[in-house]
């Protein structure tokens, strides 16, 4: 167990370094800007008076090095700066927006793991009969349609048609709880294609793990048949799944820009595309380095997972 | 029949695939406390008939006959007990699963403690008293022997009356060997009825009371062990038997012709600074045959791969025909690649599984000799029908083939490079004797009509060796001696080579007195010229 331990505190320090270097990174790509952050933040019409002033704000004259390590010490105490645009703190835009994109994605995830798991559970144990084909044509027919096409449909066919959802969540702020019938559609868009990627490595995983020696001998030895396929042959299969989940939610939490611009929720994914369009550097970069570190977070998640459940596999650290 | 009442018994099973009767008409009679050996080569039926006690054939066969066990499910142990080791669950997990099954009678409260009671009792009855301990661990956690006993726990919790034991001692080292069989036999002695399907015939002696000889999935002879093995009435029966190893071939004499294969001051290295292999100096003549004999480590693997381009960390130098041969496969043009031919030891894998075994043995002589492609499989059929492989079964895919025609094959593959010399690396370890035999009387067949061919023989196993015309000992990664195989065979000069050379002889008939007779260190030498990976490498849990 002494190598789990040591396994687990390995990963968790490459973590750390891979945090470091997204910090790093980010900074080094807004000092790479042509010109300066103040010249790119001027846009199209420059104003030496503006250009001057961001400047002075984003204290532009001082050695590179200083403002990395003051940036890097505020972000330490969840310090993100300042919005050049409107001179709130980058910290108040993103926890507001963190609250609809969580809730946005914790509900894809809640549906989605029984979804895509029984859907591949179920296919696999009907391998190449019509259960089996209907499942598969299905979810690779869902899983080639974009999200903002399935986005329109849905909103054409459900709101503008049938009246029954509203087509987007302008009006309700963040509060979207308060507000379920405003979440459906988002949801169902969002779950489209992860169901099926997740669905189909499911099948192919428990295809391999059906029909192993060890699901022989549990069937051999009358084990139950949901029991040898959920407690024997699942397992098998959660390694690679549980890689897949990490990048799905990473994608989730990121922001689903294109869902939350269609159905018009301030998320993250909102607030990015805004703080783009007004070139507002601050927030763009407390944005990737929230994004980068949710990244890393997950991936630890799912490797220490794919560890329990691959306990042989060699799993880079 | 009078006794006592069999725990299973089968009675004219025939089994018929694709047209193929695989087991045809076999009866037999599983006694409790009784251990039952089906004994035959690979393909011989021995298995299908096992699995039938478990209920379980080959897809689409077609059954005939009828298969009785008594009340209580069959217990398996396959060969390698990790296959049926969940790699994802604990060790405990199938085993709190049958035992759940048997206290569903009990009071809900009460279940769990029995069910744990049950499965701590089962693995105390298979020699495993660190129990509790072991059932959180993964499969791969245990050493082989421990994982063998879980499997053989399981039998045990499931009050299985009847336990088949597929080839359980088949490419284990002596000491393996002599475990397992003690714990069949301990089995037995619960009065279990135990079914042993092997080619390993040491096993079978040790542990058989009755014995039924296969072939093409027929009962050829069968009999009380003693019986059997003392007076065998038929022909295949005393073929199998007999253990009158291949001739010693002699040097020829007069003078040599220049050597074909040289071997000079050659080092390799593994990782940076491992010495692993030191050859001074060696010589392959053509038309000769010269064995490379060693213990699993002593580098023999490694020396073929450096001759064959497959291993390129070397200093020194191999010539060919007195010109260097680049170090890389990828240095060497199509004629040196033709020149130097490698069979594998694990013949299956060196073939892809979703191609006919023609096509891939012909696509040699496209891609080293540029023959068109219809040339190139009539001459790979001739070749494949020369060592003996008819056209219906060459033209299906290698999982179809046995592991002897597949590693014939893989020789038909090499050979239609028009190779001058032929790298042959542990090609007849893990077939069985008769196979085995086959092998070596094809080999000897391709020295005397390919007249200029060379054969690099790497091995462990002595029968082997006693092909060859010359013979290198390796120990450690050093040339210890080498000279004529007569020499080194009836009169080895280094001390290494005597030890090497003279137990093994007896160890072919009955590892069990001499594995028993010997020291510990002795016995990881022995177990290695049986044929096995070092046991020090398989039992990681430290359970000796």
């Amino acid at each position: 167990m002494s190598g789990l331990g040591s396994w687990a505190a390995r990963r968790l320090l490459l973590g750390g370094a891979q945090t470091a270097a997204v910090v790093l990174l980010v900074f080094a790509l807004t000092e790479a800007l042509p010109g300066d952050a103040a010249v790119a933040l001027a846009g199209d019409q420059p104003d030496p008076a503006r250009i001057a002033a961001v400047r002075e704000a984003m204290e532009l004259d001082r050695p590179a090095h200083e403002r990395l390590a003051d940036w890097a010490g505020g972000l330490l105490h969840a310090d993100f700066g300042t919005s050049l645009v409107s001179g709130r703190p980058v910290g108040a835009y993103l926890s507001d927006a963190f609250g609809p994109t969580l809730l946005l994605a914790s509900l894809t995830v809640v549906l989605l793991v029984p979804a895509g798991v029984g859907l591949g559970v179920l296919a696999a144990r009907f391998e190449g009969r019509p259960v089996d084909r209907l499942v598969s044509a299905v979810t690779l027919g869902v899983y080639a349609v974009p999200e903002f096409a399935l986005g329109v449909l849905l909103v054409t066919v459900f709101a503008l048609r049938l009246g029954w959802l509203p087509p987007t969540a302008v009006g309700y702020g963040t509060d979207l709880l308060g507000h379920p019938a405003a979440l459906v559609l988002p949801v169902l868009v969002l779950l489209s294609r992860p169901v099926c990627s997740l669905c189909r490595l499911v099948r192919a995983s428990m295809i391999d793990a059906l029909a192993s020696p060890y699901v022989a001998q549990a069937r051999r030895y009358g084990v139950a048949g949901a029991r040898v396929r959920y407690a024997h042959a699942l397992p098998n299969a959660v390694a690679p799944a549980a890689q897949q989940l990490a990048r799905t939610v990473d994608w989730l939490l990121c922001g689903v820009i294109v869902v939350e611009a269609l159905f018009v929720i301030p998320g993250l994914g909102t607030v990015l595309m805004n703080a783009v369009a007004e070139r507002d550097v601050p927030v763009v970069q407390g944005l990737a380095v929230v994004f980068g570190v949710v990244t890393v977070v997950l991936n630890l998640g799912a490797d220490l997972v794919a560890h329990r459940f691959a306990p042989r596999a060699e799993v880079a650290a | 029949m009078s006794g006592p009442t069999a725990v299973a018994e089968i009675d004219g099973l025939t089994v018929e695939v694709g047209g193929r009767r695989i087991v045809d008409g076999v009866s037999l009679r599983v006694l409790p406390g009784r251990v039952t050996a089906l004994v035959g080569t690979s393909g011989s039926g021995k298995t299908t008939t096992g699995r039938a006690l478990l209920g379980e054939f080959p897809a689409g066969a077609r059954v005939g006959g009828s298969v009785r066990v008594a009340e209580a499910r069959v217990g398996y142990v396959p060969q390698h007990p990790a296959e049926v080791l969940n790699p994802a669950r604990r060790v405990g997990a199938l085993l709190h699963d049958i035992a759940r099954e048997q206290v569903r009678g009990l009071p809900r409260p009460r279940r769990r403690g029995a069910a744990r009671e049950r499965v701590l009792h089962a693995l105390a009855s298979a020699q495993l008293p660190e129990g509790e301990a072991l059932l959180r661990r993964f499969p791969h956690q245990l050493s082989g022997g421990q994982q063998q006993r879980v499997v053989l726990a399981q039998a045990l919790l499931l009050g299985a009356r009847v336990v088949v034991a597929d080839e359980p001692t088949t490419g284990q080292d002596a000491l393996t060997r002599r475990r397992v069989v003690g714990e069949l036999a301990a089995v037995a002695a619960r009065g279990i009825g135990v079914v042993l399907l092997s080619h390993d015939l040491a096993t079978v002696r040790a542990l058989a009371d009755e014995v039924l000889v296969m072939r093409d999935g027929r009962v050829v002879e069968s009999g009380p062990a003693e019986r059997v093995w003392s007076a065998p009435s038929h022909a295949w029966t005393r073929r199998l038997l007999s253990g009158t190893p291949a001739p010693v071939r002699r040097a020829p004499e007069g003078p040599r012709p220049d050597a074909v294969l040289q071997v000079r001051g050659l080092r390799a290295r593994h990782r940076p600074g491992t010495e692993v292999l030191r050859v001074p100096d060696l010589t392959v003549h053509p038309g000769e045959c010269l064995a490379v004999l060693g213990r699993s480590g002593s580098g023999k693997t490694t020396l073929a791969r450096c001759l064959a381009g497959l291993h390129r960390t070397y200093g020194g130098e191999v010539l060919l025909d007195g010109a260097v041969l680049p170090r890389s496969l990828r240095d060497r043009d199509r004629g040196l690649l033709a020149a130097v031919q490698y069979v594998f030891q694990d013949a299956r894998a060196s073939f892809d599984e979703h191609r006919p075994v023609l096509d891939q043995v012909a696509r040699t002589a496209v891609r080293l000799r540029g023959l068109p492609a219809a040339r190139a499989r009539a001459e790979a059929a001739d070749v494949l029908g020369s060592l003996g492989l008819a056209a219906g079964s060459t033209a299906r895919a290698p999982a179809l083939l046995s592991g002897g025609e597949l590693q014939r094959a893989a020789l038909a593959r090499a050979l239609l490079a028009r190779p001058r010399v032929l790298v042959c690396d542990e090609i007849t370890s893990g077939l069985d004797t008769v196979t085995r035999r086959d092998l070596l009387d094809l080999l000897a067949g391709l020295l005397r009509d390919r007249g200029d061919l060379s054969l690099v023989l790497v091995t462990h196993d002595l029968d082997t060796a006693r092909l060859a015309d010359r013979i290198a000992v390796l120990d450690a990664g050093e040339v210890v001696e080498q000279g004529p195989a007569r020499d080194v065979l009836t009169a080895p000069a280094h001390p290494f080579t005597s030890e090497l050379v003279l137990p093994a002889v007896d160890v072919q008939v009955g590892a069990e007195d001499e594995a028993a007779a010997v020291g510990g260190e002795e016995r990881h030498r022995l177990g290695d010229l049986l044929g096995a990976p070092d046991p020090a490498e398989r039992d990681t849990g430290g359970e000796l």
